[in-house]
C-alpha cells in the first residue's frame, strides 16, 4: 500500500502559502524567523525553539513559547 | 435590501458557473427573488449552464453603456419563480465594463432584489475587480487541490482588501472515498489552512455533470450534489442547518447503493 499523499499537499500548501503571503522566496520565513530571535535576544535571553513565527493573511505573529516549556 | 454575494475562486474551473446557477434556482426555490449576473466577459457561460443560451437579446455590456434598458436584458427562467439571469457579452473584453459602472448598476437594481449574485471570471484582474466592486459578501468556491486552495488564499486576502469581510467558503468536489485513505484534503484540513467560515461541502457527483450537459440544476434534486446545495442555500437565506458530516461511517444504505453504482 502506498503513503497517503494529503501530508505533502499539506506542506507544500503551507510554504506556498507563506512564500505568497510575505511575497518572497519559500526560505524566507524561516531567515526572518531566525533574524527576530537573534533581535530579541539581544534583549532577554531566549532560546531558538522558543521563538514561533506565524504568518497570516493580514499579520505576523511572533509567539514566545518559553514560558510554557 | 437585497443581498449582494460574489461567487469568487482565483482559480478557473473549479465550479464558481455551476455554483451560481444552483444557488441562484435554489435561493428562487425558497421564495426569494433572485438576479444571477454573469461578470465573465468575453467568456459567457452562465447562461449555458442554466440552459437559458437561446434566449439572450441584450447583456451587461449593453446595459451599462445605455443600449437597452435592464428590463430589456433580463432572461426570466420560467422554470422558476422570480429568477432572473443578466447575461454576459460574448464579444467584448473585460475593458468594456468598470468597477465604478458595476457599483453603480447594482446599487440601482439591489432594493428590487432579495439576493443578487456575481458569477466572477477566473484570475485576479479587472474582471475580478468588476464582479466585487458592488459585493457585500463573497462565497470562495475551491477544490481540495493544492493550487486551487493556494488562489482561494490570494483571493480572500485581496477581498478583505478590498473591505469584503463577510467571506465563507464552498469546497466543491470532495471525494469521501479519497480523504478516507488519506489521497484528498479533508473539509477539516482545507477550512484549517484558509481559516474562513464554512458555507458548505459539495461531494463530486456525476449528477452535477449530467445536470449541466441537460442544462438543469442539480439543486433540488435527489442525490448528493443536490442536497448540500440546497443546504447551502438554506443557509445563505439565514437558516441554522448544519454541514453535513461526510466523514461519519456510511449507513447500510449508502453503502448499498456503493455497491450499484460499481457493479
Amino acid at each position: 500500500m502506498s503513503m497517503p499523499s494529503v501530508p505533502i499537499a499539506r506542506e507544500r500548501l503551507k510554504n506556498l502559502l507563506i512564500s505568497d503571503r510575505m511575497q518572497c522566496a519559500p526560505d524566507a520565513a524561516e531567515r526572518l524567523r531566525k533574524e527576530l530571535h537573534c533581535t530579541v535576544s539581544k534583549y532577554m535571553e531566549i532560546r531558538p525553539e522558543d521563538v514561533t513565527v506565524d504568518i497570516t493573511r493580514n499579520d505576523i505573529h511572533i509567539k514566545y513559547t518559553g514560558e510554557n516549556h | 435590501m437585497g443581498e449582494v454575494i460574489v461567487i469568487t475562486s482565483g482559480k478557473g474551473g473549479v465550479g464558481k458557473t455551476t455554483t451560481t446557477a444552483n444557488i441562484g434556482i435554489g435561493l428562487s426555490g425558497l421564495g426569494k427573488k433572485v438576479m444571477v449576473i454573469d461578470t465573465d466577459l468575453g467568456l459567457r457561460n452562465l447562461d449555458v449552464v442554466m440552459g437559458l443560451e437561446n434566449r439572450i437579446v441584450y447583456n451587461l455590456v449593453d446595459v451599462i453603456e445605455g443600449n437597452c434598458r435592464l428590463k430589456q436584458a433580463l432572461i426570466k427562467d420560467r422554470r422558476f419563480p422570480e429568477l432572473y439571469l443578466l447575461p454576459s457579452a460574448q464579444t467584448r473584453d473585460k475593458s468594456s465594463v468598470s468597477p465604478e459602472q458595476m457599483r453603480k448598476l447594482i446599487d440601482e437594481i439591489r432594493a428590487d432584489y432579495d439576493f443578487i449574485l456575481l458569477d466572477c471570471p477566473a484570475g485576479i484582474e479587472q474582471g475580478f475587480q468588476n464582479a466585487i466592486a458592488g459585493a457585500d459578501r463573497a462565497v470562495i468556491v475551491t477544490t481540495p487541490e493544492v493550487s486551487a486552495i493556494r488562489d482561494a488564499d490570494r483571493i480572500i486576502g485581496l477581498l478583505e482588501a478590498s473591505g469584503i469581510r463577510k467571506n465563507s467558503l464552498l469546497i466543491n468536489r470532495i471525494r469521501i472515498d479519497m480523504v478516507r485513505r488519506g489521497d484528498m484534503m479533508s473539509v477539516d484540513d482545507v477550512t484549517e489552512i484558509l481559516a474562513v467560515d464554512l458555507l458548505g461541502v459539495i461531494p463530486d457527483d456525476e449528477q452535477v455533470v449530467i445536470a449541466t450537459n441537460e442544462g438543469e440544476p442539480v439543486v433540488g434534486t435527489d442525490c448528493l450534489a443536490g442536497r448540500s446545495y440546497t443546504d447551502i442555500c438554506r443557509r445563505l437565506a439565514g437558516e441554522d442547518v448544519p454541514v453535513e458530516d461526510y466523514m461519519k461511517p456510511e449507513g447500510f444504505l449508502e453503502k448499498l447503493s456503493g455497491l450499484f453504482r460499481r457493479s
